[in-house]
């Protein structure tokens, strides 16, 4: 099955009107020992045999129940709606709007994800998207040292570990120093060679940083210096305190908690918002509202290219092209649904569920709760027996909780357990059994 | 916009009425309790808007947009073929959606990354392939990275790259971003890469290769390839392979035996996943056995002994993102290349070389084509010899009146006033003629009715619309 209209009588009334007689004169600038003969891969298979082949391998992923697993990617319920206008085909097959005229209908989305991301942030402005939180925060840190020309950034001890090593793989690209810091350090670290503090609340452990006073200790020492928060499950917001009233001068943010499947981690989506003092160094897409020239009516189109890499090219400020742009269509869907009602009462219940759990786990002996801050939806508990409290969450179809030794090899029976509002009532109890079940077990070993 | 084209915003009701949460079914605390006041924000500006008008609402705007589902969009360099909708029934089962990337029984999807990694080896010549990447431009920046790496770690210091000025403009960009400075290479009268000009760079000693990518942004093969990339390597340079152009290649010839080093890939042009209205895309970057070390991790071996995943590697330029890449557009490509086949494939290159051929040869008699060769998988044109001051903007403009995408304007720059056009495969005859028709027929409209053009679009939502205030005084929110 190659998807290709033409039948062979078809093929050849347009080599004769092209002039040739067989398809590989096409190919006559090619050098002949260039042209292979046939490639090594299997034959084309039908509809149903495709369907097939991969209903096999999807058996060899292990479906769950319920997660208890976050740490970067979650599972938060996704109204029907939002599939539905995703797989509008006049929107997934569409390419960037280059052509406003005929791509309005995209342009407004977009222009209306920008708008709602600045509601729900309280920042000036935000991009068209970024491909995912990691990079999000890896651009704002070559944007800070652009802005600030200077070459060293700070990145707290509690940002994903993964984000961790994606800036530092982005800075050793541009020649930025990166220094990764704990928080308690922060003042003696840094100085007015900064450019940019990095840090991510809630954090990779689940504690909530006082941003406002974070952002404040920074700027009041070095006002120059940029302050960069990122998040991973920015639903918090339908409660906590928006970087946009505090002194954040960028925000970033993995946003696949906005509607969009895990799908083993990918696509998501890099939210990305800053001030308006830095609109035209910012990386990325951004769609703006105008008027026709020779008429009132207002439209859409994608507008400051000058920053781009297709007009400015190696001045450009960042290299992104493609993005994530049906990401941020879900993302625009999935807020507009839930409403401020909604996305008030979803990080509430995060809130509750997680404190619920947390309150539940502290009464069974040997587990200790090791937060010391608030938390939202994700906190770190040590265990008895990390490894049988797996064995008892995979028994009860419950995907397990993350082992934080995958990251910290010293942080030996810990983990970060995430529960959301779509943990149900019996998911819940049935994790607190494991959680008795994974301690008594280790005792009765004894 | 018309007025009941308002915004989501202005649609907002007293009362929530959706009800997307489930009910609290455990006993709690009020949320004062453990979370201190001064973080707890006032309410969001976002309102509560019903479900039916949350739905009409973008159904309304679909209707104002147009894609590939809607006719041809012969955007040159974007391969906006037809996206077959078994890709997106896959891309919903379940076993794959809520797939945790941090989860320990994952087999089926790391198997299908190393089974898509060997096939995509297979059409490139490549021998290793890392599918982290987001996007072509991201891939870019990975596979200067690893050049970058490479000559790191043998203690060379060579911090330039060459790029024809026929490049893609993110190559110019990646190659900042990678730290390198960029020596532009100017295209010959055949619009290939002059050797003698090479060799007269590379002669200095602390370049580190050659971004590429052929048949190039003219649609044009470079007949001298093979030399391109001898003479980069006798230089101890790398080849880079820009693979936005692969889809002519397909089955054809692949990119290792013209020499190159690193390929990357846009699985969302060449591989049928859906452009998304600019994304989410993927880019895989392949590179031969001496350069597999410096992939990122996590990297996805397909061994004889089944698939092996390194985290950590020494000489690797480290991870790029986080988790596994895009993963659902990976799986997508996935569904495609099991369809197709070798033979499939190699019909793929055929008949889309086929295709741009059968529309350069009919447009070439009133328009100006300023390459006149055979041509790969898109072609050129100019606005130079047109009537009545007509300009490609004018032309694009008015090809959306007809109902019509407008190809790639005003690249590559090395054609002033550039309309650069790519079928693809998935055309039919019947709908390249209506093409060819409609672009006849603005011809003799830029003739004989150039008023018609120069306030062209007509008939879409909105006219020409006012770019120079929109970057003046830039309103990019409400």
């Amino acid at each position: 099955m190659d998807f290709i209209p033409h039948d062979d009588k078809t093929i050849a009334e347009m080599l004769k009107i092209i002039g040739i007689s067989k398809i590989e004169d096409l190919f006559k600038d090619i050098p002949r020992d260039l042209i292979i003969k046939c490639l090594n891969l299997p034959e084309g298979l039908s509809e149903p045999d495709v369907l097939e082949n991969l209903k096999e391998l999807g058996k060899k992923n292990k479906t769950y129940s319920n997660s208890f697993l976050g740490a970067g990617c979650y599972f938060h319920y996704i109204p029907s709606l939002v599939d539905f206008v995703i797989s509008r085909s006049e929107f997934y097959t569409s390419y960037t709007p280059y052509q406003a005229e005929a791509s309005q209908g995209y342009l407004q989305a977009i222009y209306e994800y920008q708008s709602i991301i600045s509601r729900l942030t309280q920042m000036d402005v935000a991009n068209a998207s970024m491909y995912d939180g990691s990079t999000a925060l890896a651009e704002a840190a070559i944007m800070a040292s652009i802005i600030t020309g200077k070459n060293q950034v700070i990145i707290l001890e509690g940002v994903h570990p993964e984000y961790i090593e994606v800036v530092k793989t982005y800075c050793w690209g541009q020649n930025i120093g990166l220094k990764i810091v704990p928080i308690e350090k922060l003042g003696d670290e840094v100085s007015k060679e900064i450019a940019a503090v990095l840090f991510q609340s809630p954090n990779f452990f689940g504690d909530i940083e006082d941003t406002l006073i974070l952002a404040k200790f920074v700027k009041e020492r070095y006002p120059n210096c940029l302050i960069i928060h990122c998040m991973t499950d920015p639903t918090c917001l339908g409660v906590l305190k928006p970087p946009g009233e505090t002194d954040i001068d960028i925000f970033v943010a993995e946003g696949q908690s906005f509607g969009i499947n895990p799908s083993f981690g990918g696509p998501g989506l890099g939210i990305f918002a800053t001030r308006k003092k830095f609109l035209r160094k910012i990386p990325g897409r951004l769609v703006g509202k105008t008027k026709e020239i020779n008429g009132n009516r207002e439209g859409f189109l994608l507008t400051l290219q000058a920053r781009e890499q297709h007009i400015r090219r190696e001045k450009a400020s960042s290299n992104i092209c493609t993005n994530q742009a049906l990401c941020s269509l879900s993302a625009l869907v999935y807020l507009a649904s839930l409403g401020k009602t909604g996305l008030c009462e979803i990080a509430t219940q995060n809130f509750q569920k997680a404190h619920y759990v947390m309150n539940k786990i502290k009464l069974i002996p040997g587990y200790t709760l090791l937060n010391t801050k608030p938390i939202y939806n994700e906190f770190i508990v040590k265990c008895p027996n990390l490894d049988s409290l797996i064995e008892e969450c995979t028994k009860l179809n419950l995907l397990p909780p993350l082992p934080l030794s995958k990251y910290y090899p010293e942080m030996k029976d810990i983990a970060l357990v995430c529960v959301t509002e779509s943990n149900s009532r019996e998911s819940i109890d049935n994790f607190i059994k494991a959680v008795e079940n994974a301690n008594y077990s280790k005792e009765e070993r004894f | 916009m018309d007025e009941n084209d308002s915004f989501i915003f202005e649609k907002g009701y007293k009362r929530a009425q959706n009800n997307f949460i489930p009910k609290l079914d455990i006993e709690c605390n009020k949320l004062e309790e453990f979370l201190p006041s001064n973080l707890i924000r006032d309410e969001i500006q976002i309102p509560d808007i019903p479900e039916v008008e949350i739905v009409r609402h973008f159904v309304k705007l679909s209707k104002i947009n147009y894609g590939v589902d809607s006719g041809i969009y012969p955007l040159g360099s974007c391969t906006m073929k037809y996206n077959p909708k078994i890709n997106e029934y896959v891309a919903r089962l379940p076993e794959f959606t809520q797939l945790h990337p941090l989860q320990e029984e994952n087999e089926g999807a790391l198997q299908l990354i190393g089974n898509i990694s060997k096939m995509l080896s297979e059409i490139t010549g490549m021998d290793g392939f890392t599918l982290q990447p987001a996007a072509g431009a991201h891939g870019e920046l990975v596979g200067l990275l690893i050049i970058k790496k490479y000559f790191e770690t043998k203690g060379l210091l060579k911090n330039k790259i060459i790029i024809p000025d026929s490049a893609h403009g993110t190559n110019p960009a990646s190659a900042k971003m990678a730290g390198f400075s960029i020596i532009e290479l100017q295209s010959n009268e055949y619009g290939e890469v002059p050797l003698d000009h090479l060799e007269f760079a590379m002669k200095q000693g602390d370049i580190a290769g050659i971004m590429l990518t052929n048949p190039n942004t003219l649609g044009v093969f470079d007949r001298q390839i093979k030399e391109i990339t001898k003479i980069v390597h006798k230089y101890d340079g790398l080849c880079y392979y820009d693979g936005a152009n692969l889809n002519p290649m397909l089955g054809i010839c692949r990119p290792r035996d013209m020499g190159f080093d690193i390929v990357h890939l846009n699985l969302h042009k060449t591989f049928s996943t859906p452009h998304g209205g600019g994304g989410p895309g993927s880019g895989p970057v392949g590179v031969t056995n001496e350069l597999i070390p410096f992939l990122p991790i996590p990297c996805i071996i397909s061994t004889e002994h089944g698939i092996v995943c390194n985290q950590d590697n020494i000489n690797s330029i480290g991870r790029i993102k986080a988790f596994w890449g895009n993963f659902g557009i990976i799986l997508r490509a996935y569904v495609y290349i099991l369809s197709l086949g070798a033979e499939g494939l190699k019909r793929v290159g055929q008949i889309a070389v086929l295709n741009a051929n059968y529309l350069r040869i009919q447009l070439q008699k009133k328009y100006n084509l300023p390459y006149k060769r055979i041509c790969q998988h898109e072609f050129v044109l100019s606005d130079k010899d047109m009537p009545n001051e007509i300009t490609t903007e004018d032309i694009a403009k008015r090809i959306l009146d007809f109902g019509f995408y407008a190809p790639t304007i005003y690249f590559p720059l090395i054609v002033n006033g550039a309309l650069m056009v790519e079928p693809t495969e998935t055309e039919s005859k019947n709908s390249l003629d209506k093409f060819v028709e409609v672009m006849n027929k603005i011809y003799d409209e830029a003739l004989n009715e150039p008023e018609k053009l120069k306030n062209a679009p007509l008939n879409t939502p909105v006219k020409r619309l006012d770019a120079v205030n929109a970057a003046r005084n830039p309103v990019l929110r409400d």
